[in-house]
Parts: structure tokens; sequence; C-alpha cells
């Protein structure tokens, strides 16, 4: 028996040696709490030059609080022109995780192929489903094996203790890009400062945003155009939630299957003027659970829950049909994320019905007596890092390939990233470019973007109705916009603090009211014993570290 | 027939039995026992960034928090409440449904309609409540056809009073017919000999059924009565998690569905570990007191006694 | 068609309706949503967005979602990964697992109870997601085969079956090759296995099911590596197309596809991972006919 102990022994020793070195071992760095400081912050941000190189159709316009709409392309600039010199890569070999959220082509294909080409260098991507894709980095950061590249979501931060991971597993890039060090990198420097503000973690810059844009909403509530036309409703005619609920005493026609709304409280809410997070009111804090007009809020959608105008599948909270039922014309008015406005919407919309359109109605106060607001959120959600042990030279080859990927809409660069080569994966039909046989398959234009990609634009080949729509909607409501307390601003929060951010208790509670499954009164008991259970201290915590020491960003 | 053996005695009689034992041993331990240290987090404010060994202890917090929710002790009588009703309703379908089948005498039928049963066990959660939405629910084909016919909806999908037996006849609807696989084997393994034996004495059907078919299913039966009873904190995740909006966080709130919001989804995941701790001690009590309870019936249930 | 046996009494009118109506239910309330799911995956995406959901009448029929799915280039590749990973991970588990069955099948065996309580405790006691991913990667078994088979290999559920069959069905039958002098090597062989055939076909299909369904630990140890992903993982990326993706996402991903993946697609996976059962099923049910004892003792 005594080999056989042995070997089980041998077995077990080795099996608890990663446990033992994945988890101690290394020196621990004390977590740094709190966010940047101005002086650091502006020490560390890139500077900003603009592009120049394509104009647009439809040109940006600036609102009062701070936003700027997307410029719009109605067709896609021809024979665009190259804004790299050369090869940006230096032969280096990199491996890139980023989410996908669609079919992962096959790996080495000639799309990646064209793509090594072009950077001179081999950049594996390794695109991972975005759909569990926390759940994929999470042990990947816990066993210490993040590879050289790789794109984090903000929206996840604290999923993936980012804050964390800035300077013990990421690399420190303020060396690289602070101030005017970014020029040296052009298309990264034609990225809007507000979009790297996003990416500063205590004063230091560790991040390559992408997708930015300075309009940047969380969504808004959207309509079916095509069929509200036709019945003389227009978005001027809607400027409180009254009105709203009028329309859908109108619009609803449960026997006929249709019902004017689908979930609408994620968009709708701002209208009574509640953050995402928090509010100060004559210099002191409040977080949105303790503010009146919550309840306020809830009050109204309950009553809708209650009032027939809600579809019922809406009520089973079935969020995942909301698209078909819209299309199908089950609903006609639903929350919009800001995604979700563009041509393969339209495709799909007009599969179902030729005349679909999208419409979006504006930004709204509550009794329609004030304007129209909505708040800000970060310039840039997607946002990749660099591995901390990589080598300086190795760092500099990596942003020379993040400023190649960055390249403006329309650029030579832009159309290989997006579209592949012309003539292998597309060819131009009409000012379009379409898609061969080779590109349906291998080219994933949400790969190479997820690592660096130039400000976004609204384009949509083919179906320019689309663009001059949004972009009509975006330039309508620009002034609406404003920048809300903390506004891209990392915080970075004590453990215990942060668990007392985001209760689920109270975020079940609302959605149950809104579902019309408990009363508001129920709510606000739930509210208040949250409120005792440690609000203050995390209240507390926010005004002494962040607020008193930094102010509120604005 | 150990008395008078020694365990050196035993060892040596049995070692061929221990030697097939022990890849299955060696397997656990590496794949399930090693990663127990996990359950230390528990007692820790773990953070996987900072590893097991240098996250802060916090001794019994994290239970003391659990303890005090109220929306704890709710999800375990949620969780009690929804296992009775299942263990009721559900377990002894697919024991009849395989009796049933194995009564039928032409082969072609009995083969038909086995090889269509177990086919809903493969499909998602997801794709059964969606199909039970558009069957049922508000909007769902039934309704409309009230609808049409001006007579009073019956929202079935949302009503969180009858949510206990909707999630079984879901559950019915999606796994009894996989259930029946391992009934069949044991009907398989009785023999017909007795059968036509009893037939001769003059025992009919029923008493054939009784006396034949429910003795020879007995032990399989015990068996997965008492794991079922082990099993009793673990009623299903996905399919109240998917219906969690529909009827009411406090409908379909249950044990792991809590454990997973308020633990891993908030990142708190000592909470998380604490409240599956938890879990893991009242079901092994569980099944030490079903296990006992079979043996005190006189039967083996998970070893002899 | 009916091969009553003589001792049989001949069937009555009301026990037959009785069995045939409950059996047309049970069919009904099971082929009805068959049909449904295989009609949406061959509707057109104006049937489906017309239907605002599942069609469940034929409104325009195209193989466009099969076409998409099985023209991928990964597909084939796929399907030859997962054939290999459930058949060489199914024996493992069986060689382990029947072993392991008879080896703890005796009452009064040497350390029996011990380890059968070893074994429980893993059912119902786990250490999480991160340490198990912790030891997985450890031992080296990040992006490798193995680590798809062997973390889930023993189930314990299926090793108390199995045992339970073995113990109850053969005792007597075991105690008497022990005494004609048998090894045990040799009584699993020739006499357990060939009178427990129904049982061993069933934790068969057990673990085959489960390793051609298993996604999770792609997900964990090979998440990137999408050469070497199993079939079932390779579908997930069809149907999961946009699902997760937070609406507030910055608008529109330039020219990136956030729409959800076509119903019909979702529909036509459901029916791939349908495929192989129907096709496998016959030959596990065959095994549920014979009656094994009379074999035994005939022979």
């Amino acid at each position: 028996m005594k080999p056989e102990l042995n070997r089980r022994s041998f077995i077990g020793a080795a099996a608890m040696a990663p446990l033992l070195a994945a988890c101690g071992g290394a020196p621990q760095q004390k977590q740094k709490v709190g966010t940047n400081t101005k002086t650091g912050l502006r020490a560390a941000l890139p500077s900003y030059v603009p592009s120049t190189s394509v104009k647009a159709d439809i040109a940006s316009v600036t609102g009062s609080g701070g936003a700027v709409t997307e410029p719009a392309f109605l067709s896609y600039p021809s024979g665009g022109i190259a804004t790299v010199q050369g090869v940006p890569g230096k032969g280096g070999s990199y491996t890139a995780v980023t989410p996908l959220w669609g079919t992962v082509p096959p790996a080495n294909n000639s799309f990646y192929q064209a793509m090594n080409k072009a950077l001179g260098a081999t950049l594996t991507m390794k695109p991972a489903d975005g759909n569990n894709y926390d759940t994929i980095v999470t042990p990947m950061a816990a066993a210490k094996k993040l590879p050289d590249w790789i794109q984090l979501p903000n929206w996840w931060n604290a999923k993936f203790g980012t804050d964390r991971l800035v300077g013990t597993q990421l690399a420190d890039l303020t060396p690289y890009l602070a101030g005017d060090k970014v020029k040296k990198y052009p298309n990264l420097a034609a990225i809007p400062t507000g979009a790297w503000q996003a990416c500063v973690w205590g004063d230091k810059l560790y991040g390559i945003p992408s997708f930015s844009t300075n309009f940047s909403v969380p969504g808004y509530i959207t309509y079916r155009r095509d069929i509200l036309e036709a019945k003389g409703i227009t978005p001027d005619q809607v400027k409180s939630v009254e009105d709203y609920m009028n329309l859908g005493k109108e619009l609803t026609d449960a026997k006929r299957g249709v019902w004017a709304f689908d979930d609408v409280y994620t968009y709708m809410g701002f209208a009574w003027d509640i953050p995402l997070k928090w509010k100060v009111e004559g210099g002191k804090l409040f977080h949105k659970y303790e503010l009146p007009q919550l309840l306020e809020a809830l009050d109204w959608h309950y009553k809708l829950a209650k009032s027939g105008y809600l579809h019922p599948d809406a009520i089973a909270g079935r969020n995942a049909d909301s698209n078909a039922r819209f299309y199908a014309g089950k609903v006609l008015i639903s929350g919009g994320g800001a995604g979700g406005w563009h041509l393969a919407d339209y495709e799909s919309g007009v599969a179902a019905d030729k005349n679909y359109r999208r419409g979006a109605f504006d930004y709204i106060s509550h009794d329609g007596k004030s304007p129209g607001r909505m708040y800000m959120g970060e310039a840039a959600r997607i946002i990749s890092y660099l591995n901390i042990n990589l080598k300086p030279e190795q760092i500099e080859e990596c942003l020379a390939i993040a400023n190649y990927l960055a390249a403006p809409y329309g650029s030579a660069e832009y159309t290989l990233i997006n579209f592949g080569a012309e003539g292998v994966h597309h060819t131009m039909k009409d000012g379009v470019p379409t898609a061969t046989e080779d590109g349906k398959k291998f080219v994933q234009a949400s790969t190479f973007p997820f690592l660096a990609s130039p400000p976004l634009v609204i384009s949509n080949p083919g179906a320019d109705q689309v663009t001059k729509d949004y972009a009509a909607w975006q330039a309508k409501n620009v002034n609406a916009l404003i920048k809300p307390v903390f506004w891209n601003m990392n915080i970075s929060m004590p453990q215990q603090i942060s668990l007392l951010e985001t209760s689920q208790a109270i975020d079940d509670a609302i959605k149950d009211c809104y579902h019309g499954k408990k009363t508001v009164a129920e709510v606000k008991d739930v509210i208040d014993s949250w409120k005792k259970s440690g609000a203050d201290r995390l209240k507390g915590w926010m005004t002494e570290n962040v607020l008193n020491k930094y102010g509120t960003g604005q | 027939m150990n008395e008078g053996l020694t365990r050196r005695d035993r060892l040596r009689r049995d070692r061929s039995l221990l030697i097939m034992v022990a890849p299955a041993v060696v397997l656990l331990l590496i794949f399930s026992y090693a990663p127990m240290v996990g359950v230390i987090t528990a007692f820790q404010y773990y953070d996987p960034l900072i590893g097991i060994w240098d996250s802060d202890w916090a001794g019994l917090d994290q239970f003391q928090q659990l303890f005090a929710d109220s929306r704890f002790w709710h999800a375990l009588s949620n969780t009690l409440y929804l296992s009775f009703v299942q263990l009721i309703l559900f377990f002894p379908i697919p024991i009849v449904l395989a009796m049933l089948l194995n009564s039928v005498l032409s082969e072609r039928v009995r083969n038909f309609v086995q090889s269509v049963v177990y086919l809903p066990h493969f499909f998602s959660w997801v794709l059964v409540i969606t199909i039970f939405q558009q069957m049922l629910g508000g909007a769902g084909a039934f309704n409309q056809w009230l609808r049409s016919n001006d007579l009073a909806t019956w929202d079935v999908m949302t009503n969180p009073d009858t949510f206990a037996l909707l999630v079984t006849f879901q559950g019915v609807w999606k796994e009894a017919g996989w259930g029946i696989i391992v009934f069949l084997a044991a009907l398989a393994a009785i023999n017909p000999g007795l059968y036509e034996a009893a037939a001769a004495d003059g025992a009919g059907p029923w008493r054939r059924m009784w006396h034949i078919t429910l003795p020879g299913l007995r032990g399989v039966i015990v068996l997965m009565l008492v794991l079922r009873l082990g099993g009793a904190l673990s009623v299903g995740f996905e399919q109240f998690l998917i219906q969690r909006d529909a009827v009411g966080h406090e409908a379909a709130e249950v044990l792991d569905t809590y454990a997973f919001y308020y633990g891993i989804a908030t990142t708190n995941y000592s909470f998380g570990a604490a409240a599956g701790l938890f879990k893991s001690v009242i079901s092994l009590l569980l099944i030490w007191g079903a296990n006992k309870l079979a043996h005190s019936f006189g039967e083996d249930g998970l070893y002899r006694k | 068609m009916s091969q009553r046996p003589s001792w049989q009494e001949p069937p009555t009118l009301a026990g037959q309706s009785t069995k045939g109506v409950t059996l047309g239910g049970v069919l009904l309330i099971v082929l009805v949503p068959l049909w449904i799911v295989v009609l949406t995956s061959l509707s057109t995406k104006g049937a489906i967005n017309r239907a605002g959901g599942l069609v469940i009448w034929p409104d325009g029929i195209t193989f466009e979602a099969y076409e998409e799915m099985l023209k991928g280039p990964t597909v084939r590749t796929a399907l030859l990964v997962s054939l290999g990973i459930t058949i060489i991970g199914t024996a493992i588990s069986m060689v382990v697992s029947v072993l392991c069955a008879y080896g703890l099948s005796r009452s009064g065996s040497f350390g029996h109870r011990f380890i059968l309580v070893l074994l429980i405790v893993t059912m119902f006691v786990s250490g999480g997601l991160i340490p198990t991913f912790l030891v997985v990667t450890g031992l080296g078994g990040y992006g490798q085969w193995w680590a798809l088979i062997l973390p889930g290999a023993v189930s314990v559920f299926n090793i108390l079956i199995l045992r339970s069959f073995y113990s109850s069905t053969a005792a007597e039958l075991m105690d008497a090759a022990r005494i004609d002098g048998a090894s045990d090597w040799r009584i699993l062989w020739s006499v357990i296995l060939p009178t427990s055939r129904a049982v061993t076909a069933v934790i068969a299909l057990f673990y085959a099911v489960g390793y051609w369904n298993s996604f999770f630990n792609v997900m964990l140890y090979m998440p990137t590596e999408s050469e070497k992903w199993p079939l079932q993982y390779v579908l997930l990326t069809y149907v999961n197309r946009g699902v997760g993706m937070p609406g507030s996402v910055n608008a529109g991903f330039g020219m990136a596809h956030s729409q959800t993946a076509p119903l019909s697609l979702q529909m036509a996976v459901v029916v791939l991972t349908l495929v192989p059962l129907v096709i496998v099923y016959p030959f596990v049910q065959k095994h549920f006919r014979t009656g094994v004892l009379t074999g035994a003792i005939k022979g």
C-alpha cells in the first residue's frame, strides 16, 4: 500500500501547490482608495489633436452642457487615404483577448493574416464569449494569467477589480501617452479627452478607450415612427409623463395583440431627474435611493403597469424578446439602449414590416414645465489594457498598433479593419462596402476595434434614412445632455463600502414595483432598511474621500 | 460475514475491491477535495485578486449577516416549500410513466413514445419558459383566444400564488420523460419468469404489479428518494432565475438564486460562500437523516446498514 | 404486432383506452412544442418577426439558419472535437464508475462505508469556482483537453445508481461466483456486466449526454482557443450574439452587429442538439427489453 499512499500524497501536494502559489507569496500592494486629483489627472491625460482627414456629411453639433453629437456619414468614403506610413509593428508577437458578442471566426484566417501583414506584427486575436466574459476573466486574473493585451469593459470594473489590477497586473501607460507624448500616435491623439479620463486610475493612465463619444447616453424612449405617424402622433406632442399615459390609452388594443408600452423605466426615470448613482444638492451628497423623486417616478410606473397599457410579456420580465415585439408591432413605445438604432435594426424591422421606421421621443421633464434633461454616461466604456510584464519597447509597439487601429472613419486602415481587404473580403457596390463569401466567413468587425478604435460616427451604408433620423434626433436633444456629478471619475472603494453602493434588495423591489407587483410603500420600506444598514457609512465615506477631497468633477 | 476477521484479513480479502475504487477516489481528491480549501472564504472578506491566504479574516461575520437577513430565511422556507411540492407532485410521475410504458404491449408504440418523451430534457430552461410564455402568458395564445371571445384573461405566468404549481408542471414537462430511463432499466432487470409463475398461480395484473413490479423497483425508488431528500435545498436555479421578474422576487427566490444574487453577482464572494456552506451542511444532515429513515424501514438507502 | 405472452390476460377495452388517452396526452404536450421549435428553425426572418416570437403556423419556410450554421468553417472541426471528448470522456467515466460501483457494492467490505461517505460529501460540498480553477490551472490544465474531461469525470450520482443495481440484482450470483473461487475482476467482467446491460447503457447515456452538452469547463479552461471548442460551445456563440450586451454600451459599435441572433438560428441550434440523441437513443433503448437475468441463469 505504501507506493500508492505516496503517489496519492504527491498528487495532493501537486494540487495544493498552485493554490499556494496563486494565493500567496507575491508582495501585496495596499489598495489605493479614492479617485484622481485634479492636477494629477491633468498631468496624466494625453493632449487632444482632432483629426481632420475626413469631412462628415452631417457635422457635429455642440450642446450647452458640453455634449457633442456624433458626425454622420451618408455614403462610405471611397479611396480612403492611409494615416499611418509603413507598418506600425516591429515583428513582435502578442496575444489579445476581447469579448465578442457574435460568431467567433476561425483562427489564423485570411483576414487575420491580412491584418498581421498590415500591422507588421503577429497579433493573435482571441475573442471570448461576451455574454460570459466576466466569468471568464475573473479566474484568469485570480490565477494571474492575463494575456498581453486585454479588453475590460468598464461596466464590469467592480467584478474584474480593475482598480486593483491596474499597477499590479496591468501596465501604466502614462510615461508613453501623457501630454504631448501622445502626438507620436496621432490617431490616439484624436480621441477626445473625456474618453481618456475614463482610463485614469490614481492619477495614472492605464487604458486605451474604444468607441469613444461625446454623446454618451444610456438610451431613450423609442417608438414605431411609421405606425405613430400614420396616427398623426409626433414627438412634439409628448411633453410630460402625462402625455405618455394618454398615448398608452390611445394606442393599446389588447384584443388585436397591440400594447402601447414595453418596459420604459430604465430611460424614463431621468424625466424625474433621477441620477445613475449620486446627486449633490446644496453641497450635500445624496444617493439615488434616498431621493423623493425616485418614489414619485415609481408611482407613475406602478400605475402604468396596472393600467393595461404595458405588454404582458414586459410585465413577465421577458426583455430578451422585446426587439421581436417591437418589430412585430405588438408594442409601439419601448425603452431603447443607445446601441440599438442602426442598419441591422433597420434590416430586421423591414423584414417584418416593409414600412418599419424607428423614431425616438425627445428628452422631457416629468411635468413638462422645465426643459428636458438626460445625464451623460462615460465617454468610453470599452477600454483595453496592456500587461505589466511587457517590456517598454513592446508597449511602444503595441501603442503603435493601437494607433493604427484608431485610424479615423473612412481611412484605408479603417476599411481594412472593418471590412477586410478590398477584392478579397469586400467589394464596393454603389459606395457600400459589400462582403464577399470570404468576408462573411472571416471578417469579424468586432475584434480589432475592441483594442482601440476612432471616435464613434453615425454611418449605415445602404440605409441613409437611419443615419439621417438618428443624427437629427441627436442634434435636437444635444442641449438636454448634462454631466452628472463624478462624471468620468474612476472611484476606487474599499470592498466593504462598494458592496453598499448598490442594493440588490432595492433594485429587486424597484423592478417588482414597475411590474406592478409591489406598491411604492413597500419599496420605501426596503429603502428604509437599507438606510439603517449602512447607507450612512457609504455616504460618509464618499463625502470624506471623494466629494471633500476632489469635488464633483464638474 | 465479517465475524472473526481481523482488519488485516479484511484488507487482504478486499484488496482488489479497493484497487477498483481507487481511480474514482483519486479524481475526487484532486478535483473536489483540493478545491474545498475554498470553503475557508466563507470566514473571510475574500478578494480573488488577493487570494485566499491574504484576504482579511471575517470570523463568523458573514454568517451573522446571513442569519440576520430576513430575505435569507424567506429563501430557505420558499426552497423547502417548493421542494415539498415537487416531491409530492413530481417524484411519482416518472415511476408511474415507466410502469405504464412497460405495460404497453405493442413494441412499436412503446419505442415511439419512449424515444419522444425524453426530448424536452434537452431544451434549455430559457426555451421552455419562452414556450410557456407564448402559450400561457398574458399575451399568449390562450389569453388572446380568451380576449377574442370577450372572456376574462388569466395570466398564470405572473401569478405568485400559483407559482409553485407552475414550476412543478414545467419541471414535469421537461424532466419526467428523462426521469423514466432509470426506472425502465430497473424494470428490465426484473425476471420475466416471476410474472409467468405469478400468473400461473392466478395473480391478476394488479396483484402482479403490487407483488413483482413494485418490489423490483423498490431499491431504485428508495435510492432516488434518499438522494432527492438530500437535495431538498436544490430545487433548480436557472428556472427561477429566469422567472424571477415575472412573479416577483419574493415568490421566485430560492437558496441558489439568493446565494447568486447576494454573492457572486454582487462580487460579495464570501457572503455567497457562507450561504453555500450553510446549504452544504444542511444537505449533508438531510441525506444522513433520509438514509437513517430508509434503514429504519428496513431499506438499504445509500448503503446497507 | 402485440407480443403478448401466453400467460398474460387479453387486454380489456377500458384498460387499453385509459392507456391510450394517457399516452396520447403525454405525446401531445411533448410534440406540440417540438413542432414549434422545428418550425421556427425553418422560418424566415419575416415570419418570425411577424409572429413576434416562436412560430406556430407555417408562414415562410427557409433552410437559411441551418445553412448559416453548418457552413461555418469551425463547425466541422467542432463536431470532431465533440465526438472525441464524448467518446473518450464516456469511456474514462464508465471505467472509473463501473469499477468504483462494483468496488463498493459488497456491504461489509473494507472501508466501504468510509469511502461512500467520502464520495457523497462531494455531491453537496464544493470549494467554489475560483479554487477549482486554480487547482486545474495549477496542474497545467489551462487550454488542455483533459481539463474538459477529468474534473467532471466522476459523477457520484451515477456511481450510486450503478452500485444499487449491482448490489441488489446480482447478490446471489456474486456470492455463488465467489464461492466458486472467481476473482472480483472475473465476477465483474463475466457476471455483473453481462447481467446489467440496461443500467450500464443508461449510465453511459447519462455520461455521454453530459460530455456532449458541457460547455462550462470549455468556458473556464479554453475560453479563447476557438479552434479547440466543441460543437455546443460554438453553437452557443451563434445564439448568444448580442444577448447580454448592455444597451447602454456606446452607440452602434461602429459597424458591429449588436442585434440578437435570429430566433430561427437559436432554434436550429436546439434541433441540432437533439439530432445525435435521436440517432443514439434507439441503441440504448434496445437494452431495456432484454430479460437480463434469464440469460445468466439459463446460460
